[in-house]
């Protein structure tokens, strides 16, 4: 399938991973235009819904990113996202679409970090093909 | 809020559609009342149907969970394989490895199908653990009628193809769904219905009490079971002052509308039993064990519950022990 471009969904809470997508972007780092970014006050404030209606929306993949453990700005903000993502990643896992979500955390000095996250999620997702329930839309 | 006769007649005379159908909790206890045998709840499903949905419970993440499943061909309610796969006997152990995916909830769910296998194993029963879906339960009472028929589906060709004669489950919801919604080719039993034939051998010596689950009390007519069950295993049932078709509902049936009304219901539920004494209080559906539990919690700080809440199949195998 080489025409597939996968959607990718990308949370970035306020404080490190927006500020460090702001520098790769500063820094002209190239990375592919295929992540649409949603700047989020914490990365836990993502939920499980969230997630699992971006997947039944029919997003190819979600990047969750965050501070690192121990830098957040609520001072144990990304602790509970980190609890939150491994309950989810079961949930997917029973679906069938553990591979579709990727946690990582990046710091505002990180714009490079920023760029080989979002390239090598979107590599892995071409790899891994379409969203099942992209292909289910499109049938109907 | 309304009362059942206004909301039927407003809906049947004037045809007009009131925010109350997601009000209510589906429970069955008004038409065990009604001296004309009205089926409120049947009325409240149809009138659900393909309407936009009240409140749901967590925001609705199981019932997107659930709705996922329909449309994704290999996801399942898989627990870890297990049993006797040339089995005549299916055991289906619905949702209970997602009730605490999100929580912490301090209930092992999982343990309710390892306890089920252990007992029908006792019986000499040995079960094929059924990879099925979820029942669709929720979806159905919930108004979202398309995504229970995928459901129904594909379980109804799931369960053809694994050529069981008995399918045994142990939550009320699925006995209740897989009986009377699915039109299946085997017969559908609740577990409890098992155990109450069975001599598993303890003697356990427990103050217990019961709460009867709606489902598979009212929905089913099934209040004996696990009571016999439970005496038949040595522990003696007080019950609550509320009980059998009288019985109070732990207010979150269909994953919804867990608000303040249905917290006094089910804080008050947990006073009745309290007052009873007893050590365990048992209950015969997951979804009552899991809101029970989490309004126990809820109150510790306040009040003192010193019963569990558990399972019926998980206590009589705790019972059973290493025997």
């Amino acid at each position: 399938m080489s025409d597939f471009e996968p959607d990718i969904l990308t949370f970035c809470c306020n404080w490190c991973s927006y500020a460090g997508a702001d520098l790769a972007g500063v820094s002209r780092l190239q990375y592919p235009t295929n992540s649409r970014v949603i700047r989020v006050m914490c990365s836990s404030r993502v939920e499980p819904i969230h997630i699992l209606e971006a997947l039944k929306e029919g997003t190819d993949g979600i990047l969750v990113t965050g501070c690192h453990i121990g830098d957040c700005h609520y001072i144990e903000g990304n602790i509970h996202t980190d609890e939150r993502m491994k309950e989810i990643v079961d949930a997917l896992e029973h679906l069938g679409l553990r591979d579709r979500l990727h946690l990582e955390w990046v710091s505002a000095a990180e714009g490079k970090k920023f760029q080989e996250t979002i390239t090598d999620f979107v590599e892995k997702i071409r790899a891994l093909g379409p969203n099942p329930l992209k292909n289910n839309k499109k049938e109907e | 809020m309304t009362t059942p006769r206004s909301n039927i007649y407003q809906t049947n005379v004037y045809r007009k559609s009131s925010d109350d159908i997601w009000n209510c909790l589906t429970c069955g206890l008004c038409y065990d009342g009604c001296p004309q045998g009205v089926d409120y709840p049947e009325f409240v499903k149809e009138e659900r149907e393909g309407k936009q949905q009240g409140d749901l419970v967590h925001k609705g993440v199981f019932t997107l969970l659930s709705d996922l499943m329909a449309d994704l061909k290999e996801s399942k309610t898989n627990l870890a394989e297990s049993g006797n796969n040339d089995s005549k006997i299916g055991y289906y152990p619905g949702c209970l490895d997602f009730h605490d995916m999100f929580f912490d909830l301090d209930v092992d769910f999982k343990s309710i199908a390892d306890s089920s296998m252990k007992l029908l194993e006792k019986m000499d029963m040995s079960a094929k653990m059924l990879q099925l879906k979820c029942c669709g339960h929720d979806q159905l009472w919930q108004g979202d009628t398309e995504t229970f028929e995928k459901l129904k589906e594909q379980n109804t060709k799931l369960i053809k193809e694994s050529g069981i004669e008995t399918l045994v489950t142990s939550c009320a919801e699925c006995y209740r769904t897989l009986s009377m919604d699915y039109d299946l080719p085997c017969e559908v039993v609740h577990i409890s219905q098992l155990l109450k034939n069975a001599d598993l051998g303890i003697d356990s010596n427990t103050d217990v009490t019961c709460h009867d689950a709606c489902r598979l009390g009212r929905h089913m007519g099934e209040y004996d079971a696990p009571r016999e069950a439970l005496s038949s295993a040595g522990a003696t049932v007080t019950e609550m002052a509320h009980s059998k078709n009288e019985s109070w509902c732990c207010g979150v049936s269909t994953m919804m509308s867990c608000n303040d009304r249905s917290k006094a219901l089910r804080k008050a539920r947990l006073d009745e039993a309290k007052d009873t004494e007893a050590k365990v209080l048992i209950t015969s559906c997951p979804k009552c064990l899991a809101h029970l539990n989490c309004m126990k919690t809820e109150q510790e700080s306040v009040e003192n519950y010193e019963f569990d809440i558990k399972d019926l199949t998980v206590f009589l195998a705790e019972q059973l022990g290493g025997k």
